[in-house]
């Protein structure tokens, strides 16, 4: 797995390439490196799962703990480009109902202006 | 004058309005077939031993063989005319022989030498024809015209018509031997067959008057029916019957019997009483032993077949014919012979011949005749045969004279009695199984049927799926995800949910589940098999953070409800159940299940029946009360099971529940099927249930089907019956006796109550004769003498 970052518009992007499961964790996970950019003052972050193959319970976990981690200190943490099993899961796990999810990266940046 | 007759007759014998006549007439007929059978009995026996003596005895037993013949013919005659017609001619044949027969014993005087000698041994067979048509006849149009309960009833009575036309045949031979001699007698005979006839002609009549139908009979049959049905037919139709088989093994070893105690008697008499004076005395002893025989039958039989019943009727005959047999063992006198003889005969034809006409009733009409003809006509005979074949055997190494063929007689005739009693054990119960095969299939519970038929839990997740999906696509989600980790997914299902998708208008905030897309169900199934998912949802579900996180979102929605809308509730209550007992999010439940929304609490208390928390019941009990909620409450408190019975106990006690819920709970009870759930009910019976007496009941009967190792104390479920039975004869009602049966079935076999109540339920007299006479051989009689009253009056 590889996570790349970059910056648009005050919101910070993690592009998640590969598959998120717990027998691929690399050396940083993604929860770390959420929280290193909370450390920064990031406040607006972004998950893009445009090319991830695969995730798993490990993989949902990350993403909540970076939810929390990000909601604990007034932040906001949004998904975009998610498959539609993932989609499929977080309604079953009534996650769509705490997460953001977007169909596109722009909508969710445009997202993060409306408030 | 008919009127009259009924009302002298009803205070000796339990008949029914418009049976008097019927009854009359059987019982006339009866006595004018053994009047005359006992006159020429008389002569049949005394010529013989004269001419023959008793040593030739086996002789005359062993043309009984050639009574297969006479079962041949009889059979196809049976096939191709009427009964009336068969029963007429027949008897006029007999006179007719009858006095063929006067006048040749006249003649043989005349000429003495040979044909003197040897004339008793064409009269025996003659006779032993005469004994087998006539009386199987007789019984022919028993089987035809009553059934089980009127047969019961009634064969006391016109079976003691016999039995007094044999004290009448024997008086008249005793005391008119010697002026009318043998000739006189026999003219005497023929007379009163001719009578029979009239009588015969009367009963046709009076079964026409009644717009029953008459006896059987096969007018019509064509010619090659009629020569196909002969002995071997009679003889296949018993032999494909385990029933009939065992019937006729009865009446095979009953008649070996009969033989070697024939023989024994008469050995002693013929030793003890001068030639010349015995067709006097056996004249007069069988006077005797009838007078005897007609006092059980009429006053005895009856009772002792109703009282004891069926089976322990059959045992009387040949425990006292065992105890007769040891007594002329020890003491060879000619009192002893005339008590055992007088025994067997009293008994035979009585209570024995009684209940074994009783055993032919509910065999199916297809089998009946041709099975009785087979049984009473040849098997019957044959067993003298068998006697005679035995007695030969004996004598072989002995001599017929010696005391050791003697000694082996008494040792042989006890063995056979010992297995005629077992035979008639075996009998006994097979007959209680043929009246219940005659009772068709049994009843079945309208909820069991619906259950075994329909899915019913998938056919509502399919309608709560397509219901979900126009109200959220979450709901709509988590449906699909219990049809699939619950194997229920199948292609039709998907095909069905799919159907309605470009219908759906499912309002989302993500243009990702846009109703008109093709649903993605179908890839998304096959690249995420249920078992994955399954796995999936449950590991991010145990997550902590996952917990926390929806604790947080299911209390923002307790603590301000009037805020969630319906649909956020209804998902929260539909993933709760998901979430496992111990997720803060599943807490929320016990705040869900006090809604007024019969939609949110439809998914709570599901959720709640998965999850099986204590503090759920509480208020999944309150929503028994409400009528939106009701089934929905009660599907989740049958799911907690065994568990709950105590608490759901306390509230059925507890006076200041609803009745509503009372009824509900003992409603619950019942699939939950366990003892302790019984011992719950039994307690509100005890008590007095009150106007729930007919629910607890019902949960009570419902228990008993799933679970028949459940235990019901006869000491409260007696006490119902009794009360249940007593205020229908109070009532006089002809109400549906379900309930009666329901408690029945606690405590006899289950599905045999109620072959016999759905037999009771067509209504026709003999479907509740059938009915009632299953009950009749399966109750007690402290039970079966309140409840059977009640049945019957029915019919009335």
């Amino acid at each position: 797995m590889v996570i790349n970052k970059r910056d648009k518009n005050s919101v910070a992007i993690f592009d998640i390439e590969g598959e998120l499961k717990r027998s691929d964790i690399a050396d940083v996970t993604l929860h770390q490196l959420v929280k290193d950019e909370l450390d920064l003052g990031k406040r607006h972050i972004l998950l893009n799962f445009d090319r991830v193959q695969f995730i798993d319970s490990f993989g949902v976990g990350e993403i909540l703990a970076s939810y929390i981690s990000t909601h604990n200190l007034g932040g906001r943490l949004k998904l975009a480009r998610i498959s539609k099993k993932l989609y499929l899961i977080f309604q079953v796990t009534m996650l769509t109902k705490v997460l953001d999810i977007f169909e596109d990266e722009e909508a969710a940046l445009h997202s993060f202006l409306k408030g | 004058m008919a009127k009259r007759l009924a009302e002298r007759l009803g205070r000796v014998v339990n008949i029914r309005p418009g049976e008097a006549a019927l009854a009359v007439l059987f019982f006339l007929y009866f006595f004018l077939v053994t009047a005359p059978f006992n006159i020429i009995k008389s002569i049949r026996d005394a010529s013989y031993l004269d001419e023959l003596g008793a040593r030739s005895l086996p002789y005359a037993y062993a043309t009984a063989i050639l009574i297969g013949a006479v079962v041949s013919l009889h059979s196809r005659l049976q096939a191709r005319v009427s009964r009336k017609t068969l029963l007429l001619w027949s008897l006029a044949f007999f006179a007719a022989t009858t006095a063929l027969f006067g006048g040749l014993f006249a003649w043989s005087m005349a000429v003495g030498g040979g044909f003197r000698k040897w004339l008793p041994l064409p009269f025996y067979l003659w006779v032993n024809v005469f004994t087998v048509v006539l009386v199987t006849q007789f019984w022919f149009c028993v089987n035809d015209v009553f059934n089980p309960r009127e047969a019961k009833r009634l064969i006391g009575f016109f079976g003691s018509g016999g039995i007094l036309g044999g004290i009448a045949g024997g008086l008249v031979t005793g005391l008119l031997a010697r002026p009318l001699r043998t000739s006189g007698l026999l003219f005497v005979s023929a007379g009163l067959l001719l009578a029979c006839m009239a009588v015969v002609g009367l009963l046709f009549r009076e079964q026409r008057r009644l717009g029953e139908p008459g006896p059987a009979g096969g007018p019509g049959a064509d010619a090659a029916t009629a020569s196909k049905i002969g002995f071997g037919s009679c003889w296949d139709a018993v032999r494909a019957d385990s029933y009939l088989k065992l019937l006729a093994a009865v009446v095979f070893v009953g008649g070996v019997v009969s033989t070697l105690i024939d023989w024994e008697a008469k050995t002693v008499i013929a030793d003890k009483v001068l030639s010349g004076r015995r067709t006097e005395f056996f004249g007069m002893l069988n006077a005797g032993l009838l007078v005897l025989a007609f006092l059980f039958q009429l006053v005895l039989t009856s009772r002792v077949i109703d009282r004891f019943g069926l089976r322990r009727g059959l045992m009387i005959y040949p425990v006292l014919l065992l105890l007769g047999a040891g007594g002329i063992a020890l003491a060879p006198a000619l009192a002893v012979a005339v008590v055992l003889k007088g025994a067997d005969k009293a008994l035979s034809y009585s209570i024995s011949q009684s209940a074994r006409e009783l055993l032919y009733i509910p065999v199916p009409q297809s089998l009946k005749y041709r099975a009785k003809a087979f049984i009473d006509m040849f098997v019957n005979r044959f067993s003298r045969v068998a006697g005679a074949m035995l007695l030969f055997a004996l004598f072989l190494p002995f001599g017929g004279d010696s005391k050791k063929a003697w000694l082996w007689v008494i040792g042989l005739t006890g063995a056979a009695i010992i297995a005629w009693i077992v035979l008639n054990l075996r009998i006994g119960r097979a007959y209680v199984q043929t009246i219940k095969d005659q009772l068709g299939r049994t009843w079945e519970r309208g909820d069991e049927v619906v259950g075994g038929e329909i899915d019913v839990e998938t056919a509502k997740l399919i309608v709560d799926a397509l219901e979900s999906k126009s109200r959220s696509s979450t709901l709509y989600a988590l449906h699909l995800f219990e049809l699939l980790r619950s194997g229920r997914m199948t292609p039709e299902v998907g095909g069905l949910l799919a159907m309605g998708v470009s219908d759906a208008a499912a309002p989302t905030r993500n243009p990702m589940w846009e109703s008109d897309e093709v649903p993605w169900m179908p890839d998304l199934a096959e690249a995420l098999p249920a078992e994955v998912l399954d796995r999936n949802i449950r590991e991010i579900m145990a997550l902590p953070d996952y917990r926390a996180l929806m604790g947080d979102y299911a209390r923002r929605i307790s603590d301000d409800p009037a805020a969630a809308s319906l649909t956020a509730k209804m998902e929260l209550a539909k993933a709760a159940g998901l979430m496992g007992p111990d997720a803060p999010a599943a807490l929320s439940l016990v705040d869900l299940l006090r809604e007024d929304s019969p939609e949110v609490i439809r998914y709570a208390a599901a959720s709640a029946g998965t999850l099986g928390k204590r503090e759920f019941v509480a208020p999944l009990v309150a929503k028994l009360g409400d009528p939106r909620t009701r089934e929905d409450a009660r599907s989740a408190l049958e799911e907690y099971g065994a568990r709950i019975v105590g608490t759901l106990g306390d509230y059925l006690a507890d006076p200041t529940t609803s009745e509503e819920i009372r009824r509900e709970i003992a409603a619950i009870l019942a699939p939950i099927a366990t003892q302790s759930a019984a011992d719950e009910l039994l307690d509100q019976l005890r008590g007095g249930a009150g106007d729930l007496e007919a629910d607890v009941i019902d949960g009570l009967d419902r228990i008993r089907v799933r679970s028949p190792e459940v235990v019901f104390p006869a000491d409260v479920i007696e006490p119902m019956i009794l009360k249940h039975a007593a205020a229908a004869r109070a009532e006089k009602t002809s109400a549906d006796p379900l309930i009666l049966f329901k408690l029945i079935g606690l405590l006899y076999p289950h599905e045999d109550v109620f072959r016999a109540y759905r037999s009771y339920g067509k209504g026709t007299k003999d479907d509740i004769a059938y009915a009632v006479e299953l009950l009749d051989e399966m109750l007690p009689r402290d039970l079966k003498e309140k409840i059977i009253p009640v049945l019957e009056s029915a019919d009335a």
